[in-house]
């Protein structure tokens, strides 16, 4: 798993690359704790990861947390259809805003 | 002030982990700073080993023996540090002697499951049949207990104010017909929860979840050579874990997760969770089945054995859970709490309850421990309890099972009675009477409520509505049992043709008689239960007992509610009608009514003159009540004539200031069931042969 911090219009993107699971859920997790600046919005953009564990999908929550403390939008992008799928039975899908592309952000 | 805890600091270090004694309770695992605190109960093991797996892995990640100085008492804990939560997997071996005759059947070369795992890896998809050679099938893991509940609670509606629908996970939506993504599983459900709030029922009851062995079934299909499965699942491994392959998300090990979500989601609507639990017996069979986890971990504590060491049999399954040894009543009252408080489930049916009033011999208790613990358990208070008060060594206990002021019970007696004056049995209308006001014959002497009585006319054992009015015999050929299994006392009646027929008079009888058996349920104080599907006729083709039968006999086919559209209606339209009328729900057998009528009065064709003799086939009853706050009376009049010819009722007088209105009439076939109830100005009605009316009153507009 690879993690970049890009920029978007006035968007973060923290592009991902690659599968979030145990092993590789802690940089990801350190990436977010040491990167992102107050101020602007958060879009974790998605596309080319294949596969998100369920400790992967629990840092999403705590994003979603940190990013509401921040005081800043959240966007997920580019979410795979199964990862989406197991979020939604699992009620994590409900707790975010997705978006099929950064393109797709409204007013972005 | 923030100190650094010495006590989370690791002491010794085995076989390459960093370990220190971990604490005795809870049993299972459990996270401490840095690491996992695993713990486990053997009183005659004489050491343990726990064992380590990487997710999915067949040869362990590593072994740590736990150091005898670990044990306190007959538990065995250890803390291991610098785990991967999400990865590991565990098992424990135990060593200790090998005599089955003393009731012992230790053996350390096998890798134990915790009986406290509350997630489980190895069957992750439904009837994907495991490598039967690797040693570990059931895989203990770590469950994240991190739910966001968003504020939810259980629901805590009152036992009278409940319909009860019973279902099966995998059955209810497994269909293609049933629409959904996420067929047979939790999240199906889920995405029903639209229907079942538009049906109207406040309360489902899921048949097993616990992880149980599907495959545990060597029975064949008679015909298509099919391997037969364990598809009810009244047979746990794990008490503690959902079943992964009911989860859409199994495969990913968020069955914990998913779970939780339809109990939310079904709470958003209004709808309780009950869930159907089994502690009777285990799927470790007999001394033949399988070692899976209480055998190896101590088989004298969990099991009630003859002398000889062989297993008793009261379930009927091959061994009986020793559940008023106190040990295992722990395990029981562990379970639950864990299920109410992490959850959130608003009542447990137990299977055959009965067994858990026999002490460690088998013979029936007095005052059963375990069922007085669960009855006065602080976390458990408002939980439903609700016994299946028979088991399969003979005691029956309707009307008398232990209920400590707490539980209610399956009425089977409803259910028999209810069959037979259904079709038009003689001598039935005397017992009929007391079934419709509660059963006080059976609960008013002990001090109980008309809602200890779980009334209900089907339920996953024997036919289904549909199949009951279709069906003189059972046709359980496909179980691969010869037609032997299943029960034989079915008081069913087919309407003159055994099955399927064109026969336009035999199928609008039917749905008739489903119309009546459903008045009559809908009707009747107490709480009532519906079985899925029955609201639009699922059939099982005449299966009394679809145990094993994972395929369109016992899936809900979804087309049918197109079908039998008018049947569906009239049960929705039923269940709001309770819901509207306080009298058919007044909780107690001495509950004064309104001003000017009794609770609950009896009739015959003429009004207070009710005709008892056995060629009887005619019963009607008014419940009263005043309306909460308010001097207004609610009363409803239910006239039965079970009879093959019509019968005129005089209806019964009521204060001048109110009406009768026409709610419901199962002999109009045209409108069996009125959207806008019309005053009724007459003195009487003609009850059709074999119908049902319904009246309600209505203050007169003045």
């Amino acid at each position: 798993m690879q993690v970049a911090l890009e920029s978007f219009g006035q968007w973060q993107v923290i592009r991902v690359t690659g599968q979030v699971d145990s092993k590789t859920v802690g940089d990801l997790r350190d990436f977010i704790d040491t990167e992102l600046k107050q101020g602007h919005p958060v879009a974790l953009e998605l596309t080319e990861v294949p596969f998100m564990s369920s400790a992967g999908l629990r840092t999403l929550l705590t994003l979603q947390r940190k990013t509401k403390d921040m005081g800043v939008e959240l966007a997920l992008i580019g979410v795979a259809e199964e990862i989406a799928d197991t979020m939604k039975v699992t009620g994590f899908y409900q707790f975010f805003t997705i978006h099929a592309s950064l393109e797709a952000i409204p007013n972005s | 002030m923030d100190l650094e805890r010495i006590d989370n600091l690791p002491t010794d270090t085995i076989s390459g982990f960093r370990v220190r004694p971990g604490k005795p309770l809870p049993f299972g695992v459990s996270s401490v700073p840095g690491g996992l605190n695993f713990s486990v109960y053997t009183s005659a093991g004489t050491s343990c080993t726990l064992v380590l797996f990487s997710r999915s892995e067949e040869a362990p990640l590593g072994e740590i023996r736990v150091p005898d100085h670990y044990r306190i008492g007959d538990v065995y804990s250890i803390v291991v540090y610098d785990l991967d939560y999400e990865d590991v997997e565990y098992g424990f071996r135990i060593d200790g002697p090998y005599n089955p005759e003393e009731g012992h059947r230790f053996n350390s070369e096998n890798v134990l499951m915790d009986p406290y795992a509350r997630v489980l890896s190895g069957r992750e998809e439904w009837g994907v049949e495991p490598d039967w050679s690797k040693q570990y099938q059931y895989r203990s893991r770590v469950a994240f207990d991190d739910f966001d509940w968003e504020g939810d609670s259980p629901l805590e509606i009152n036992d009278a104010d409940l319909v009860i629908y019973e279902m099966h996970v995998r059955s209810f939506t497994k269909s293609d017909t049933s629409g959904v993504k996420f067929k047979g599983t939790y999240a199906g459900i889920t995405e029903k929860i639209p229907y079942l709030k538009a049906l109207g029922v406040n309360a489902v009851e899921l048949m097993p979840v616990f992880e149980f062995d599907e495959f545990e079934n060597s029975r064949i299909h008679p015909d298509t050579g099919e391997r037969l499965f364990n598809y009810w699942g009244y047979s746990t491994v794990a008490f503690f874990a959902p079943k992964a392959g009911f989860a859409a998300s199994g495969k990913f090990g968020m069955q914990v997760d998913e779970f939780k979500q339809l109990v939310k989601e079904l709470h958003k609507a209004g709808i309780e969770v009950i869930l159907d639990v089994v502690f009777n017996h285990t799927a470790e069979g007999n001394e033949r089945g399988p070692s899976i986890s209480f055998k190896g971990l101590d088989n004298k504590i969990y099991y009630m054995l003859t002398p000889e060491g062989y297993y008793f049999n009261f379930s009927g399954t091959g061994n009986t859970l020793n559940c008023n040894n106190p040990v295992v009543r722990n395990l029981v009252l562990d379970c639950l709490r864990y299920w109410a408080s992490e959850y959130h489930i608003d009542g447990f049916r137990f299977d055959l309850a009965s067994i858990l009033g026999r002490d460690p011999w088998g013979a029936p208790l007095s005052n059963p421990p375990l069922l007085e613990s669960l009855a006065f358990d602080p976390i458990l208070s408002s939980c439903k309890l609700i016994a299946e008060a028979w088991d399969a060594g003979g005691l029956y206990q309707v009307g008398t099972f232990p209920a400590f002021g707490r539980w209610s019970e399956w009425n089977g007696k409803y259910r028999d009675t209810a069959r037979k004056y259904l079709k038009g049995d003689e001598g039935q209308v005397g017992e009929m009477a007391q079934r419709v006001q509660g059963s006080p014959d059976l609960y008013q002497s002990n001090g109980r409520s008309p809602a200890t009585s779980i009334n209900f006319i089907t339920c996953h054992d024997g036919f289904t509505l549909a199949d009951l009015v279709s069906f003189n015999h059972k046709h359980n050929e496909a179980n691969g049992e010869n037609n032997c299994d299943g029960g034989d006392d079915n008081h069913s009646w087919n309407c003159g043709a055994e099955g399927w027929t064109e026969d336009l008079g035999i199928r609008n009888l039917r749905t008739k008689q489903s119309m009546n058996a459903l008045s009559m349920l809908m009707t009747s104080r107490g709480t009532p239960m519906l079985l899925m599907g029955d609201e639009f006729g699922r059939s099982q083709h005449g299966n009394n007992n679809a145990y094993c039968i994972d395929s369109p006999i016992s899936w809900v086919d979804w087309t049918l509610l197109e079908s039998n559209r008018t049947l569906y209606s009239f049960t929705q339209a039923l269940i709001h009608f309770r819901h509207k009328h306080p009298c058919l729900r007044v909780n107690s057998f001495v509950h004064g009514g309104s001003h000017s009528l009794p609770s609950c009065s009896f009739h015959g064709t003429t009004p207070w003159q009710v005709n008892w003799s056995a060629d009887s086939r005619q019963l009607a009853w008014l419940m009263t009540c005043n309306r909460e706050d308010q001097e207004i009376m609610d009363a409803v009049y239910v006239a039965t004539n079970m009879a093959h010819y019509a019968t005129w009722f005089d209806l019964p007088q009521i204060p001048a200031e109110y009406s009768w209105q026409l709610c419901f009439n199962t002999g109009d076939s045209q409108s069996p069931y009125l959207d806008t109830p019309i005053t009724f100005n007459e003195h009487g009605i003609l009850v059709g042969e074999r119908s049902v009316v319904i009246f309600q009153v209505s203050p007169r507009e003045t």
